[in-house]
Parts: C-alpha cells; sequence; structure tokens
C-alpha cells in the first residue's frame, strides 16, 4: 500500500477518479434533469483525464470535444424543447421497487466486471506507453479504410432521418421541393427570447 | 516516450492552475473588498426594467435542436480530420498522397451533402 | 492495393444512396428517387454476378476468395451470396414502400435514402471479418432503420415504435461493443483470424473471466439485434407501430444481417471457444421457436402475429447451429449447417416479404390489420386472398412451397449431426411446426372460408387497385415462393457458398 502511495500517477488517478465518481452518482440522483446532466459533464471530463493518464490522448480529446463540446450541448437543447418544465418533476422519479431493480442489476454488473478484472489482471503493473494520435492515424488509412468512409455515411444518414424527424412537416410533404420549407408560419410556441 | 508525454501534460496542468489561482484569488479579492448588502429586488430576474412573468424555464423551439444536431454531425467529422491530417504528409512521402487526400475528400463530401440537403430543404432558414 | 473490382458492389449501392439523395434535392416529382434507387440496386446486382462467376469470364483474373486490408474484409461465395440476398431483398422492399409511401403523404427521398444506406451497411457486414468493420457496418444497418421506424410523425404508435426500437438498439449496441473491448483487450487482435489464434488456452488463465465476460456480451448483443428470445422484447411493439414497409424489412434484411454477423464471429472468431455459447445458441433457438409460436398463437393482429412469427422463424434459422455445436461437429462437415441456413435465410425472405407484401395491400383496403376484419377477404379479392394462402402456408413449411424445403434443409442437417441433444432439437422444431402451421391456417381459413363482417365496404374495395410498384412486388415474391418450391435445386448453388465459410472454419 505504501508502495502504491510513492508513484505520482496513483494520486493523480486518486484525484480524477474522486469527481468522477461523485458526478456519475450525482448525475443518477439529482432530481433536477439539467443538474444531471452538468454532473454527466463532471464525469466525461474526468473520463477523459483518465484516458490522457493511460496514455490514449486522441481518445480523451475525442471525448473532450464530442461529448462534453457537442452531446451534452444537444442534451441540454433536448431538455429544452420539452413542453412541461421538467425541472422538478416527481413523475419523472422511479417508485423504490424500480430503483432497487436498477440498484441490484447494477451493482450485480459491477461485481461481476471488478471480479473479472482484478482475477484477469491483479497486481499487474500498467506500462504507460502512450500511443499517439498519427499512430491512429496510421492504421486508420491502412488497415480501417472501408469503416472510416462507412462512418461518413452513418452520420450523413443521421443527420438526414434527424432533420427530417425534428422538423416540422409542410403542408405537402409529397410534393415537389418548391413547396417544402416554405412551411406556414403561423405558429404559437413559447420562445425563450426576452425583450 | 512517457515521461516525454507526461511532462507535456504537467506543463499544461501548471498552466490551468495558474490559470485558476489568479481567478479564484480575483473572486476571493472581491469578495473580501467589495462591499455586501443582499436585498431581494437585488437577486430579481433582470429583464430590461419589466417585473419578471412567469417560471424561469420556458420551451425553446425545436429549431435550436436542428443546429445542434448539424453541430454534433460535423464536430465528430471533424475528430477524424486530426489523424488524418499528422498522417498526410508521411503518406505522401511513401507515394501515396493521392489515396489520402481522396479519402478525405469522400468523407467530406458525402457530408457535406448533408449540409446541402439542409439548406436546399431549407431547414437553416430562420423564419 | 485496392480491388476495385471486388468492392464493386459497395462502391456502386454508396453511389446510388447519394444519387437519390441528390435526386430528392432536384425541383422532380418524388417516385423518380425511388427509381433511381431501384436502378442503383439492378446495377449493384452485375459485379456480384460477375465476382461469383469469375472463373467463367475471361476478364476476371482471380478465383476463390479475396481479402483485402489484412483480412479485415474478404470477399468470398458466401458474402457474395449473402449480398445478392440483400440486394433482391431490398429491390423488393423499396417496391412495397413505393405505393404505401405515396399513399400517405410520407417523405420520400429520404426514406429510399435511409433504407439504401441501411443495406449498404448489411453488405459490408457480410464482408466484414474484424471487430470494427463489423461493428460500423451493423451501426449501419441499424441507424437508419430507427429513423424509419418513426417516419408515421405525428402518431403515437410510431414514435412509441420508434422510441422502443432505439433505447433497445442503443443498449444492445452499447453491450456489444463493451463485449467487443473486452475481446480486443484479451487477445489483442482485431480480426477474426487473429482473435481465434489468440484465444486458444485462454479460458485456462487469469484472463478467462474477462474473455467470457467479453464473449457472452458480445452475442448478446447480437442476440438482440436478431430479436432472439428472451430478447425479442422490442420486436412486436416495434413491428407493429412501425410503417408496414419498414417492418418489413426489419423483419428481413436487417435481422439477416444480425444472422450473419452473430454466425461470422461465432464461427470465426469464438471458434476455439464454442464451449461458451453452443449451449447459448440450443438454448436461444429452442426458445424463440417455442416462445415466439405460443405467443403468436394468441394475436389478434396479422402484423403482430408476423412480429411473433419472425422471432420462431428465426429460432428455426438458428436450429442448425444449435444442433451443430450440441453434436460436436466441426471442420468442413458445417457445410451442411451453413448450407441450411443460408437457404433458410433466402427462403425467409421470400416469403416474409411476399406475407408483408400482401398486409400492405390489404391493409390499404380495409384500413385495419384485425385478424377478425380479414374474414371473407377471398370473396371480394380473390387474388390478395390467394397470395395470403400461399405466403402462409409457405411459412408454416407445406409442400410444395418453397418454405417446405427449407424447413426440409434444416431438419437434414439437424439430423446429419445425430447426437442426443440435437435430436431433442429437432422435436422441439417439429412441434414447433406444427403450433405455427396451426395459427397461419386459421388465418387463411378465416380469409377464405368465414362470412365476410358487417362494415366492410366490399363494393369500394373491389374498385381499389393495388399500386403497380406493390404489384410487381407481390408477383417477384410469389415466383420465388413457388419455382423454388417445385425446383429447389436452383438455389443448391448456395452449397458453394456454404462450402467457402465452413472450410474456414
Amino acid at each position: 500500500m505504501n508502495d502504491w502511495l510513492t508513484q505520482a500517477e496513483n494520486w493523480a488517478f486518486i484525484l480524477i477518479a474522486l469527481p468522477m465518481v461523485l458526478g456519475a452518482w450525482r448525475s443518477v440522483t439529482s432530481r433536477n434533469v439539467v443538474h444531471s446532466v452538468l454532473f454527466l459533464v463532471i464525469t466525461l471530463a474526468a473520463s477523459a483525464a483518465l484516458f490522457l493518464l493511460l496514455g490514449a490522448e486522441f481518445v480523451a480529446w475525442s471525448v473532450v470535444l464530442v461529448y462534453i463540446g457537442a452531446v451534452i450541448v444537444l442534451f441540454l437543447f433536448g431538455i429544452m424543447i420539452t413542453r412541461a418544465p421538467l425541472g422538478m418533476e416527481t413523475e419523472l422519479s422511479h417508485s423504490n421497487q424500480t430503483k432497487l431493480g436498477a440498484a441490484l442489476v447494477s451493482g450485480a454488473l459491477f461485481a461481476l466486471i471488478t471480479v473479472a478484472v482484478i482475477t484477469g489482471f491483479g497486481e499487474t503493473e500498467i506500462v504507460s506507453n502512450p500511443t499517439r494520435t498519427s499512430e491512429i492515424g496510421q492504421s486508420m488509412f491502412e488497415r480501417f479504410v472501408i469503416p472510416f468512409e462507412v462512418v461518413s455515411v452513418v452520420l450523413l444518414a443521421a443527420l438526414i432521418g434527424g432533420i427530417v424527424l425534428a422538423r416540422r412537416d409542410p403542408a405537402e410533404p409529397g410534393d415537389s421541393s418548391s413547396s417544402l420549407g416554405g412551411a406556414q408560419s403561423a405558429h404559437v410556441t413559447a420562445e425563450g427570447g426576452e425583450a | 516516450m512517457p515521461n516525454q508525454y507526461f511532462g507535456d501534460y504537467i506543463t499544461v496542468l501548471v498552466f490551468m492552475a495558474v490559470g485558476a489561482i489568479i481567478v479564484g484569488g480575483a473572486v476571493v479579492a472581491a469578495s473580501l473588498l467589495a462591499p455586501n448588502h443582499p436585498n431581494k429586488t437585488k437577486s430579481e430576474i433582470y429583464e430590461c426594467g419589466i417585473n419578471p412573468v412567469g417560471g424561469g424555464w420556458s420551451q425553446s423551439h425545436i429549431r435550436y435542436y436542428i443546429f445542434a444536431l448539424l453541430f454534433l454531425i460535423f464536430d465528430v467529422e471533424a475528430i477524424f480530420i486530426f489523424p488524418w491530417a499528422l498522417k498526410v504528409e508521411s503518406f505522401a512521402e511513401a507515394g501515396m498522397g493521392g489515396f489520402i487526400f481522396v479519402e478525405m475528400v469522400i468523407f467530406i463530401v458525402i457530408l457535406l451533402l448533408g449540409l446541402v440537403y439542409a439548406i436546399r430543404k431549407g431547414v437553416l432558414r430562420w423564419e | 492495393m485496392i480491388d476495385y473490382h471486388a468492392l464493386a458492389p459497395e462502391l456502386i449501392l454508396a453511389g446510388t444512396v447519394m444519387a437519390v439523395l441528390i435526386v430528392d434535392m432536384l425541383p422532380v416529382r418524388k417516385h423518380w428517387t425511388a427509381v433511381v434507387g431501384l436502378l442503383g440496386l439492378f446495377a449493384t446486382v452485375v459485379p456480384i454476378l460477375t465476382l461469383g462467376f469469375c472463373e467463367s469470364l475471361d476478364f476476371c483474373d482471380y478465383s476463390g476468395s479475396r481479402e483485402m486490408f489484412g483480412g479485415s474484409y474478404v470477399i468470398d461465395a458466401f458474402s457474395l451470396a449473402l449480398k445478392g440476398l440483400f440486394i433482391g431483398s431490398a429491390f423488393v422492399a423499396v417496391l412495397l414502400s413505393v405505393g404505401y409511401l405515396e399513399s400517405n403523404r410520407f417523405w420520400q427521398g429520404e426514406f429510399y435514402f435511409l433504407m439504401l444506406a441501411s443495406v449498404l451497411g448489411a453488405l459490408v457486414m457480410a464482408s466484414s471479418r474484424d471487430l470494427v468493420t463489423m461493428f460500423v457496418g451493423l451501426e449501419l444497418v441499424t441507424g437508419p432503420t430507427f429513423l424509419m421506424a418513426g417516419w408515421r410523425k405525428g402518431e403515437a404508435r410510431s414514435n412509441e415504435a420508434a422510441l422502443k426500437f432505439f433505447i433497445i438498439g442503443v443498449l444492445s449496441a452499447a453491450v456489444l461493443l463493451f463485449g467487443m473491448s473486452l475481446v480486443y483487450g484479451v487477445t489483442g487482435e482485431l480480426t477474426f483470424t487473429g482473435i481465434r489464434a489468440g484465444s486458444v488456452g485462454v479460458l485456462d488463465g487469469d484472463l478467462s473471466g474477462l474473455f467470457i465476460i467479453g464473449v457472452l456480451f458480445t452475442i448478446l448483443g447480437f442476440a438482440f439485434k436478431v430479436s432472439a428470445v428472451p430478447f425479442h422484447f422490442w420486436t412486436p411493439d416495434t413491428y407493429e407501430g412501425a410503417p408496414t414497409p419498414v417492418t418489413a424489412y426489419l423483419s428481413v434484411i436487417s435481422k439477416t444481417a444480425g444472422f450473419v454477423g452473430l454466425l461470422a464471429i461465432c464461427y470465426l472468431a469464438f471458434g476455439e471457444v464454442t464451449t461458451l455459447w453452443g449451449t447459448g445458441l440450443w438454448v436461444l433457438a429452442a426458445l424463440s421457436m417455442t416462445v415466439g409460436n405460443l405467443i403468436a398463437l394468441r394475436q389478434t393482429n396479422v402484423v403482430r402475429l408476423l412480429g411473433y412469427s419472425s422471432i420462431a422463424q428465426g429460432g428455426f434459422i438458428l436450429v442448425p447451429f444449435g444442433a451443430a455445436i450440441a453434436a460436436d461437429v466441426t471442420g468442413s462437415d458445417l457445410e451442411e449447417a451453413f448450407f441450411a441456413t443460408v437457404t433458410y435465410l433466402v427462403i425467409y425472405a421470400f416469403m416474409n416479404l411476399g406475407a408483408f407484401g400482401v398486409v400492405i395491400a390489404v391493409g390499404n383496403r380495409l384500413r385495419s390489420a384485425e385478424i377478425k376484419d380479414w374474414a371473407g377477404l377471398f370473396s371480394y379479392a380473390p387474388g390478395l386472398a390467394t397470395m395470403l394462402g400461399l405466403f402462409f402456408f409457405s411459412l408454416a413449411g407445406i409442400p410444395p412451397l418453397a418454405g417446405w424445403f427449407a424447413k426440409f434443409v434444416m431438419f437434414r442437417s439437424v439430423l446429419a449431426s445425430g447426437s442426443g441433444w440435437a435430436g431433442a432439437l429437432a422435436v422441439v422444431a417439429a412441434v414447433n411446426s406444427v403450433i405455427a402451421f396451426y395459427y397461419y391456417s386459421k388465418v387463411v381459413v378465416s380469409a377464405f372460408m368465414e362470412k365476410v363482417p358487417d362494415g366492410v365496404p366490399v363494393a369500394e374495395i373491389r374498385e381499389q387497385r393495388t399500386a403497380p410498384s406493390l404489384q410487381f412486388a407481390l408477383v417477384l415474391t410469389t415466383i420465388g415462393v413457388v419455382v423454388i418450391g417445385f425446383y429447389p435445386t436452383l438455389i443448391s448453388g448456395l452449397a458453394e457458398a456454404a462450402k467457402t465459410f465452413a472450410s474456414g472454419f
């Protein structure tokens, strides 16, 4: 144990892991959805820091850019476009029975993975061997050219489908494109703008 | 190599710590020096001098969501450009510059098609 | 460097996907998007054929399987057969969609774009032989289907279908990805052959726990995709709420893609650790057949009935493998099992797409998919009723329709492997065939024999015509079901495909 504490990496790990666990715990237990999302930011930031500690630079910065930068924004917009103020809604809270079930399942999964990891690696010391982003680029364009191009189609499909589902239907969706988009604008929605 | 790697990030860490100290110090100093007389009107939401109506939580329009979606998609696209940018030179030296360039052009053109679609269908127009 | 001939099917289809989107942006009538999509699918068949019959062509200088990117992407007879199946089914699925979309003022161009993008993912999956390519391919298959399931935007049912499908789909993708990451972590390899080599003796080592979790989670992820019992909860609600052409698509193409991924991973990557998943496949097959059929018995809605029946059919598709593993069949003896499964998948595609075609045609007239409203269908729509009988009896496995041959090769492969457990599975399958016959024939009998219920506007329905595209799709599938039933030798070429895959094992 003493040995363990003398290493700087382990202190860094503790400093990262504590807020991570705390953020995860609060994002599940928080009664305000927006607070949940903000606690999730802490967890994601901490997991990015863990990736950095493990030498996975590219993954770490992807988490920061994509998850903290974009997905969280999408979450917040998703919450904001729902009709009722979800702030302290009690309907969202689950019954104790559901909570117990969820706790049992996640606890069992946690125990299973922990036992497997500890028996698997035990005292093994992690040899820090950073993977630089250029190495990822190398394998991306040598071995994984097809998945790389397929990803662009996945993103495009998500974009087009998301637009279709999220946008307001014009009067005649089946018509030629001239009428598309020029939809009727007489709609009343409470927009979040002030004077 | 590992020490070089962590050394780089320790520089970043020190930089962040200095930034935090400066900002935190300013805040602490301000709270120590500034006069403090709280009252109810001061802590109300500011709305151009009009009395605020309703809660602070109102529904926003779904068009914001489409912009967030576009942002997310192109953010993910940008992520893929970094490893590419680091490798273009060495691929070009190995005589595969055309290949790696075309791959990225295809990738970007496919996604640009999505942007063209959004513009063409008028979802980016602010009505 | 890159073998463009081998990649031609994917490249042409990718081009078609983009072309559909571009045509959708042009100021032309929307049905041109469907036309472009169909032409593109048709063009995709050409390279599949030239690759398949490479030996007898002058300009083609390869033979056997072609490997690319260090064995990550393989084009062999097995993947070509499946690509042909995907393209053919997609052709019918697009035909099924045309009339449906036009009759209800849906977004059309985007729909075909999403459907073809999903088919592109299925093509990639058929060839992928590593975890990354397989996962990205699977995401491309499922991603667009979440969106298509919610295409009836205004209706709560459709929203529910899409939401349930999305949540379960994302959960299963997460489980799958976690399993894959553990497998990669333990073996240090991404290609299936590498994983297989790296997993020798891993069960005796310290890492056995992590590897077992990895393998089980990977298989669990795929079990969700193919909606095998007990991972089937999303299926009936999604099938009922989604637009019917999407349901047809889900039950055939997306499901087949799931089976392809499951089989490739099980046999190519986890071939050394059959003890981990062999019994699992047996149980999944037996449960899917039994539970699917028993719940289908009680359904009053045709779409839900077909939903549960497709769960049960998924069980039948797994039977040859459950049996082969139980009997410890390995190596080239697996040929029979692979032949049975590929044959079953091809025939299943024909009959299920046909059945959904009939559901779309009748549903469009009656505005109802309740079995009791379908009574007496024969008296006012004899053509559709006959086809309903054809497809349902084929699904039940009545000779001389194609479904009979599918069941025949399935039982033959089980009995060929010949062990007690295989025999037990054969008994379960036989009992289930009888149950299935009962509920399929119940619908058909009601459509032919019973009186038309009150309130059905018979005269009006007589006037209505089926959309030409739907007629074409029904004719295609009917021909398939009847011709394969009479001349099963037509698809015996698939045996070749089975051989190449089994020899890799």
